[in-house]
């Protein structure tokens, strides 16, 4: 092996690993729980969405409902549905009758009182909120229906940090995500390259039984082999997902010089047909559900992922309806179809079955791929395996870092300076299982909790934890006493569920509520393999002496 | 163990220069070289298609320049490959 290259690929995997692996291990373990996104939401509201695959959302319903308060006469209403759940997103503009709008003053201060949070500016009385389809809108705000689901699976892509008033052209959260994604990327690259020599002899050499440090050497090159193709999906469609303005930007301008936004269009992400607004009153009932069901049929029961209803009650009024294909039908096929309303006629149709482009193919295996659901469980299962694998291979990572220069030709100073950054980052990572842990039991006991709450309670916590660790200097009882918590925490998950929704184990698997049921299970089995290795780091402990 | 200085930059200037060149002068070559495509492919094809190969191609030239003997001509071949790729659009082709 050329010696030269082999330690330009050891010290630019070292530094590019230890500048992102704080931020790496929030991801990957943030992440690995998103997995089950909409199996904690229905734990957290105790409503499961099985064995009501077949209801019908109530169109009607929420549509007079809107009326009343706000005249939905000439507005848009988006409605977004998720698979395998009841909560759907509902999005509804202002509208585009100029007679009907309110006077200017009044706009401004509704502006005003919305602001900031969510990063998604709404104008005049614009709504966006979840709607359950079983209990309707009773949970009316995106803030009061924030649940640990979406707050984890926000946190995995930082969202939360776009709160920093730092914009370079992207909110910080994301721009730093996408970073850590890119130089995780490089880092799998030349962590790969750096034992490509090795990787068969040592892929046999897995010492967990001998000293402490080749633990770590071995786990760390092992796991990180064995998941390397995992990862490297997950760094590669990662820094897509999150940051492809880097590569969309760049074309936009070479190749679409004289259509400014032409690319979107192309790429299918925005549809930009205009829906003139008539001014002039629609004078027949539309049965919005009835459109629905017969694109449903059409579309060979394939998925309806958005229901989009143009300048309501208007001639003009269109219903725009994307979804995508069955996954036993295709894997990358998406569709879309608009109605006009006034004629009663399909003014565009893409079939998901049929009409499959290229691009929907690149896009959904990018999509499939990150979020694993193209199978059931049993892959999400292996899914958050690998993902935790990842997690243990940032740990072992830093603390081979920190041992390989723990030596004493290494002046003081600098010893000192490792220790205590690595000392940070293994007390910021390990908390965030016993937080984490805690803050699901918290929102069962605190059963009014808001976004407010999560945040303060979540982000407090984990403060606090940390600095404790930090402050006790001691990275062996840092990862002996997280795991220990985390592990005993998340034994009670299932308890505290009980206890506190009356949704026990036996009654949610009697009931075929196997979403709530999963999460409990789920949680309940973290905490056993945590136990065991708490159990087996002693033992080795007291063997060593 | 941490890797051996003797086969490292030592020079935080010429560092420096490779960290640019990789970062900036890789994004530029990796952006070149795909728009090339787009004179016998359809543009939006090779849009989502650099989405992919983009970033790999970026990250490898991002290590090529660590790999280099020298930080200047690192750069040097960086600004000749793009010029090279975007010939096209620098001759108004």
């Amino acid at each position: 092996m050329n010696l030269r290259r082999y330690n330009i690929y050891f010290h630019t995997h070292t530094i590019s690993g230890i500048f992102i692996c704080a931020l790496l291990f929030v991801i990957f373990f943030a992440g690995s729980y998103s997995f089950f996104k909409k199996d904690i939401t229905a734990w957290q509201s105790g409503s499961t969405s099985r064995g009501k695959e077949d209801l019908k959302f109530n169109y009607v319903k929420l549509i007079d409902s809107l009326d009343q308060k706000y005249n939905m006469q000439g507005r848009d209403l988006s409605i977004y549905f998720q698979e395998q759940s009841l909560n759907t997103y509902v999005d509804m503009s202002v509208t585009k009758d100029s007679t009907l709008l309110p006077k200017k003053k009044k706009v401004e201060i509704k502006k005003k009182e919305r602001g900031g949070g969510r990063g998604r500016r709404r104008e005049g009385d614009a709504q966006y909120f979840k709607y359950h389809v079983t209990k309707g809108a009773d949970t009316s705000s995106y803030d009061k229906s924030y649940d640990m689901g979406e707050f984890l699976y926000r946190l995995h892509f930082l969202a939360q940090l776009n709160a920093v008033p730092v914009h370079l052209g992207a909110p910080f959260g994301y721009l730093l995500a996408g970073i850590v994604a890119f130089l995780f990327l490089f880092a799998l690259i030349t962590g790969l390259l750096l034992h490509w020599d090795k990787i068969v002899s040592n892929f046999f050499v897995f010492r967990p039984w001998s000293k402490a440090k080749t633990v770590w050497t071995d786990s760390h090159t092992a796991l990180g082999i064995i998941g390397f193709p995992y990862q490297f999906i997950y760094a590669l469609s990662g820094v897509i997902l999150i940051f492809n303005t880097a590569i969309i930007a760049p074309f936009n301008y070479l190749y679409y010089k004289d259509k400014p936004g032409g690319v979107y269009k192309d790429l299918d992400y925005t549809d930009s047909r205009e829906y003139q607004y008539g001014y002039s009153k629609i004078n027949k009932q539309v049965n919005i559900s009835a459109y629905v069901e017969h694109t449903r049929k059409l579309w060979h029961d394939g998925f309806i992922q958005r229901v989009m209803i143009k300048n309501y009650g208007d001639t003009a009024m269109h219903i725009v309806i994307e979804g995508s294909a069955n996954k036993r039908d295709n894997f990358s096929g998406t569709g879309r179809i608009i109605y006009n309303i006034q004629h009663n006629k399909v003014v565009y149709h893409k079939s998901p079955l049929t009409d499959i482009t290229y691009i929907d193919r690149i896009k959904s295996l990018i999509y499939r791929l990150h979020f694993g659901n193209y199978g059931g469980y049993g892959l999400k299962i292996v899914y958050f395996i690998l993902g935790m694998m990842g997690c243990v291979v940032i740990i072992s990572g830093i603390l081979i870092w920190l041992v390989g220069r723990d030596k004493n030709t290494i002046p003081a100073h600098k010893r000192k300076f490792n220790f205590w950054l690595a000392n940070i980052f293994i007390a910021a990572c390990m908390t965030m299982f016993p937080i984490t842990s805690l803050t699901f039991i918290a929102v069962k006991v605190h059963a009014a909790s808001t976004r407010d709450f999560i945040y303060h309670f979540y982000f407090y916590g984990w403060l606090l934890l940390s600095i404790f660790y930090v402050i006790r200097k001691n990275l062996k009882t840092t990862t002996r006493e997280t795991i220990f918590c985390g592990s005993i925490l998340s034994l009670l998950i299932p308890v505290l569920n009980g206890i506190y929704s009356g949704n026990w184990i036996w009654k949610t698997y009697a009931s075929g509520a196997t979403d709530i049921l999963i999460f409990d299970l789920f949680s309940a089995t973290i905490g056993a393999l945590g136990l065991y290795s708490f159990y087996k780091i002693q033992q080795r402990d007291q063997k060593e002496g | 163990m941490p890797a051996n200085k003797k086969y490292l930059t030592k020079s935080p200037f010429d560092r420096f220069l490779k960290i640019t060149a990789g970062f900036i002068g890789g994004y530029a070559v990796m952006i070149s070289f795909h728009h090339l495509f787009g004179y016998y492919f359809a543009p939006k094809y090779v849009v989502i298609t650099a989405g992919v190969t983009g970033y790999i191609l970026w990250c490898i030239l991002l290590l090529l320049a660590f790999l280099a003997e020298k930080a200047w001509k690192i750069w040097l071949w960086y600004i000749l490959l793009t010029v090279l790729f975007s010939s096209p659009i620098l001759l108004n082709l």
